[in-house]
């Protein structure tokens, strides 16, 4: 079977805390693939491995391997740049620049990586993108304004339009509800379940109940460990390991 | 209530004594500078003429070099400073090995206090040579036709040698401002910057846009510094009564101006009151300078609103 992401005895660890501890994952091609637990698991630590961000953070050390579609991107010829291409991320605050206007936010990635040849080609990027992320009929006449008229959600949905014009093949999703009231957030869980059937989407959640409304496939990470993965109808169902009956059920974080 | 209130009122004598300082130094230097104002005119401020005369009706005062040279110094600073300060606060920021960022922030900023006296005399033993021999005389042997460089650096002491020392002593206070909007930028911005593909440079250009009003008010502050300094100046821009874009010509600035005439204006009868109405532009620059940045920053904020 052909996997989006896989994870090979995965460890991390900040200076003398080891976060992730040998997690061993395969992520599916396309679809809603949720990485729950509570917070201070290391979910948000294991999705930075997955585009190489967290190497931004200095001391924190990557040991194991994350495959991209069978290539392992931690191996010393692999360019994290050309990763960040091919892997996109939305944030748990909605952050487009506030000093680009919401056209030049969607087209930031596609400028500096040199993805388009034209003005047009780049016009016809951005209003897709745009309309992909569910915005354009809110924003397309004033593409010249910068983004911070507009509300958390929108926000958030200009950040996944930004991510989705580079037309990435997988799609990192940092609690991206979290900052957003229950109407931005419901929009966005709609968008998710609509471009699932384009991309393979990580989404991490602390929320059980996101997970189930938009998930095909659940893992439960618990203390940086991996604690139980599959299907999510079966894992919120029929869960194989106490903590994770105890963490849907809402009896743990 | 009533404590905030009473503390309130207790911060009020020091606003007013700010606001009545300011407005007495006006004061003093408009009715100083009237005489010579009332005399000359506006030419006190157009024309470029120097002549003290012991005769009262032969005095002629024009300060337009002057003028002149304390923008033209004051902007190759700022020219140099700018470029310096952004390099120096993005290295010590990203790139500088953490043992070692804060000795460079210290270092910085002890550049910043240093008396100016102590730049001055630096400037003119070694600057000022060292510019002579391994710029200016290259410069003016193979480049002489540009305007620019067509004057003979026979001294050394020059618009370029002031430019450059103001330079050097106001790059510490723009980067101090930079340096830190810098560092402040948040994390959340640096990891959409990084999750497109950006490389360390691109990133980089993208974070200092966001801090541009930061870079704002540090050239505004190193513009003030630069046209308002005086001692390190007048040791090094030859104190002459130019007016000429060549950069290697001597010149003067207001401020070196005032310094080197102060001594004995009272000798002449109108050379006191022609020095007061050159301090008086000096506000006038400085005010000048702060209006446009207010509008930028204005501007800025009406658009952006962080």
């Amino acid at each position: 079977m052909n996997f989006a992401i896989e994870t090979v005895n995965l460890n991390v660890y900040y200076g003398q805390n080891h976060v992730i501890k040998g997690v061993d994952l395969k992520i599916p091609n396309r679809g809603v693939f949720a990485l729950m637990g509570p917070s201070g698991c290391g979910k948000s630590t294991m999705l930075r491995t997955f585009n190489r961000l967290i190497e931004l953070n200095e001391g924190a050390r990557v040991d194991g391997e994350v495959r991209l579609f069978g290539e392992n991107i931690y191996s010393g010829d692999v360019d994290p740049i050309e990763v960040r291409k091919r892997v996109g991320m939305v944030f748990q605050y909605p952050n487009p620049f506030p000093h680009l206007t919401i056209y030049d936010n969607v087209a930031i990635g596609l400028k500096l990586n040199g993805l388009v040849k034209s003005k047009e080609e780049l016009d016809e990027r951005v209003e897709w993108a745009l309309k992909k992320a569910a915005l354009w009929d809110e924003v397309k006449d004033r593409l010249n304004d910068y983004p911070g008229n507009l509300s958390g959600g929108q926000r958030q949905r200009l950040v996944i339009a930004r991510a989705l014009a580079m037309k990435p093949e997988v799609l990192l999703m940092d609690e991206p509800t979290a900052n957003i009231d229950p109407v931005g957030t419901a929009k966005i869980e709609e968008l998710l379940l609509e471009l699932k059937e384009d991309y393979t989407i990580v989404l991490v959640t602390h929320s059980p109940a996101q997970a189930a409304r938009v998930a095909d496939h659940v893992a439960f990470l618990y203390l940086g460990e991996l604690i139980e993965v599959g299907p999510a109808r079966k894992v919120f169902e029929n869960p194989e390991h106490e903590l994770t009956e105890k963490y849907v059920t809402g009896a743990l974080g | 209530m009533r404590k905030v209130e009473s503390f309130k009122v207790a911060t009020y004598p020091a606003v007013i004594i700010v606001f009545l300082l300011f407005a007495g130094m006006l004061f003093v230097y408009f009715t100083n500078a009237l005489p010579a104002l009332h005399r000359y005119g506006l030419d006190l401020y157009l024309e470029n003429v120097w002549r003290a005369a012991e005769e009262p009706s032969e005095e002629v005062y024009g300060i337009a070099a002057a003028i002149w040279g304390s923008i033209y110094t004051s902007i190759i600073a700022i020219l140099i400073a700018l470029p310096l300060s952004v390099a120096y606060s993005v290295f010590v920021v990203d790139y500088a090995p953490k043992r070692l960022k804060n000795a460079f922030i210290i270092l910085s900023d002890i550049m910043a206090g240093l008396p100016t006296i102590i730049y001055g005399i630096w400037g003119a033993f070694f600057l000022v040579p060292f510019l002579r021999d391994w710029i200016m005389k290259p410069l003016y042997d193979h480049l002489s036709f540009i305007p620019l460089f067509s004057y003979p650096p026979v001294g050394g002491y020059s618009y370029l040698s002031a430019g450059v020392l103001l330079a050097i002593m106001v790059t510490p206070f723009a980067s101090a401002i930079i340096r830190e909007a810098y560092n402040m930028v948040p994390f959340t911005y640096r990891e959409a910057i990084y999750s497109l593909g950006a490389t360390r440079y691109e990133a980089t250009k993208i974070l200092l846009g966001y801090i541009k009003p930061a870079i704002i008010s540090g050239t505004i502050l190193a513009f003030g510094r630069a046209v308002g300094e005086t001692v390190a100046v007048s040791l090094v821009i030859g104190n002459t009564f130019n007016l000429t874009t060549a950069l290697f010509a001597p010149g003067y600035t207001v401020s070196s101006l005032i310094a080197n005439q102060f001594g004995n204006a009272f000798i002449y009868e109108y050379m006191t009151s022609t020095l007061f109405a050159a301090g008086l532009i000096l506000f006038v620059i400085g005010l000048a300078v702060n209006v446009v940045g207010l509008k930028m920053l204005k501007r800025w904020e009406r658009d952006v609103n962080i």
